[in-house]
């Protein structure tokens, strides 16, 4: 008799799967922690998201140095409208949040958005877009100043491909 | 979540296909060594990225790999006569040598010229590390031979074997560059697989279930390094390189040998799973053979005489539930290699891709799968070869080290992470 595994597992079989959606949209916030990475998020925000919220400029009073946390941190997001939204609320209602740097740029402000990300038990990941001319040394600096707080540090060479892992994610 | 096209484009590898184009411009496992021992042993039949073909060895010890089937009245020549330099079809007596070149039309007058005129697709076949590889794309395209490490070492120091998967071979390598699974799937195997036992290592992957990762692109495909917590302000890291399309190493253990996997498609349902194990700097010892032949490690038991392991679909990868609520291992299938297999194969013979939900942490998934789309599209449109053709890009190795933590790992690893001739891997 064939078992249960080699006749589960046939063509015919994955023609049966439920059709049916196995989540819900996410609320994914993509911040840029600089200028030139802004404009990237500027650009790949014009594309066709399933509820992404992008954020072009990131803004904090001296109570919200990095390392404040809770009623501490004082923070607020510009979105790609020039809205001011509070960073600790967006982060609050994210299911994860991805960060934008260029390479060489200084991204220590990563820390606050970190902050908010722990208050908030909320995962952080980060992306070097090296650019043109970008060292190795300037992708080190940037990647010592993410790797604390990043669970995925990636570096993104191809311009395409923070859209695509958006994508993949369902951003 | 792919596309369907996108997961159609990534998954498909017969001739024609944009990926079976990227595939036919490398390198490639066929077969091991031993399934051809010696000049005039049995062809044997072998199916690649979609093409049935004939391996076989001629009388002076020549390769041939070639369309399976004879020119004459498409008979299979896996039960020709391997004789005389040539196989020779059973039926009309029609013969090939190893170039596919029909030598011999038994019912046309020799000075005809006839059989000169009937020539069968054939591939060229090396020997090299105890494999044969064999190259399937255009001859004017053909690169240099494999470099990687594991076929360059003494045959004493390396070790390889092959199982068929049911399933595409996508979801097979992706499994191979998924580090995040080894904590949860083969946590009962680094504290008892004779291959992976021991090692100090071992204790920093148990210790900590949740691994941060750094991607970084290298010439030949990634880098994805997994980093845990140490001692004394260090991270302990893990670094798996992919070399395009198909090549994945598995960071190493104390001084037990380096291992790894070659992801080759059979057909769109089906692929092999090659595993290696060698060692850089030291013969590979009588009880770490005979443990691999045995199944351990990244190796399986075979239905004898196949290449099919012994636990497989047809019995349900011998599922022991007892084992599995007990702990002994994790998913109640024995043996890494099995434990990998048997979850992938219950994906379907081709992944759905559209429903999956990946997270952050599969970014070395996300990006292999970037990079194999962008590389096989510049070679559709623009000619241009893949990264990992070169066999400067074959010369990386894996690691496990640990490093202070304000050190970034290609920096770090740097040395490391170059295969060199008598130089120790790098392992915890």
């Amino acid at each position: 008799m064939q078992s249960e595994s080699a006749r589960v597992t046939t063509a015919r079989e994955a023609g049966y799967r439920i059709q049916y959606p196995n989540s819900k949209t996410r609320s994914v916030k993509v911040i840029a922690l600089d200028p030139a990475s802004a404009k990237l998020v500027d650009e790949i925000s014009q594309e066709p998201w399933n509820g992404a919220r992008f954020f072009t400029a990131l803004s904090f009073s001296a109570d919200g140095e990095p390392g404040a946390t809770g009623a501490g941190l004082q923070a607020w997001l510009q979105d790609i409208a020039g809205r001011t939204m509070s960073l600790v609320e967006e982060i609050a209602s994210s299911d994860f949040v991805v960060v934008v740097t260029s390479a060489g740029e200084d991204a220590r402000a990563v820390s606050v958005i970190a902050d908010a990300c722990a208050l908030h038990h909320k995962s952080l990941v980060a992306l070097v877009a090296p650019g043109e001319g970008a060292s190795d040394a300037d992708v080190s600096a940037s990647m010592a100043h993410l790797r604390p707080f990043a669970r995925m540090l990636v570096i993104a060479h191809a311009p395409d491909y923070i859209s695509a892992m958006l994508t993949a994610l369902r951003a | 979540m792919l596309k369907k096209e996108q997961n159609d484009f990534l998954c498909q590898t017969d001739p024609g296909t944009p990926m079976g184009d990227m595939f036919r411009c490398y390198w490639m496992p066929a077969l091991l060594s031993e399934e051809l021992p010696e000049p005039d042993c049995p062809p044997v039949r072998v199916k690649l990225l979609g093409e049935r073909l004939l391996a076989f060895r001629d009388s002076e010890g020549k390769l041939g790999l070639i369309d399976e089937f004879c020119a004459h009245r498409g008979v299979s020549l896996w039960f020709a006569r391997n004789e005389d330099c040539g196989l020779r079809c059973p039926y009309h007596g029609w013969k090939f040598d190893v170039t596919g070149q029909c030598v011999d039309v038994p019912s046309e007058p020799k000075e005809s010229g006839y059989a000169q005129k009937v020539k069968l697709k054939s591939y060229p076949l090396i020997e090299k590390g105890g494999v044969l590889w064999t190259y399937m794309g255009p001859p004017e395209r053909q690169p240099p031979e494999p470099m990687f490490e594991f076929c360059t070492v003494p045959l004493n120091q390396t070790f390889s074997s092959k199982r068929i998967q049911e399933c595409n071979w996508l979801q097979a390598m992706e499994g191979g560059i998924d580090s995040s699974h080894v904590s949860w799937l083969h946590r009962g195997d680094l504290a008892n697989d004779p291959l992976f036992k021991g090692a100090a290592g071992n204790r920093y992957n148990l210790g900590d279930m949740s691994p941060v990762f750094e991607i970084v692109e290298n010439d030949g495909g990634l880098l994805i390094g997994a980093r845990r917590n140490a001692e004394d302000d260090q991270y302990y890291w893990r670094i798996t390189p992919w070399v395009m399309p198909c090549y994945t190493g598995v960071p190493p253990r104390g001084d037990h040998p380096i291992h790894g996997h070659f992801w080759v498609p059979i057909d769109d349902h089906s692929c092999w799973a090659w595993s290696y194990d060698y060692h850089p700097t030291r013969p590979l010892t009588d009880s770490e053979v005979q443990a691999m032949k045995d199944g351990k490690g990244i190796h399986v038991r075979y239905v004898p005489g196949t290449y099919r392991p012994l636990a497989n679909k047809d019995n349900d990868y011998l599922m022991d539930r007892a084992a599995q609520k007990a702990g002994r291992t994790f998913s109640g299938i024995e043996g890494i290699g099995m434990q990998d297999a048997s979850l992938q194969e219950s994906m379907g013979p081709i992944c759905d891709r559209t429903k999956e939900n990946l997270v952050g942490t599969d970014n070395g998934i996300i990006m292999a799968r970037h990079r194999l789309m962008r590389a096989a599209k510049a070679l559709r449109e623009k000619g241009v070869i893949p990264p990992g053709v070169d066999p400067a890009h074959h010369q990386v190795r894996q690691a496990a080290l640990l490093l202070p933590r304000d050190v970034h790992y290609k920096e770090g690893a740097k040395e490391a992470l170059v295969a060199k001739k008598g130089v120790r891997q790098a392992s915890v």
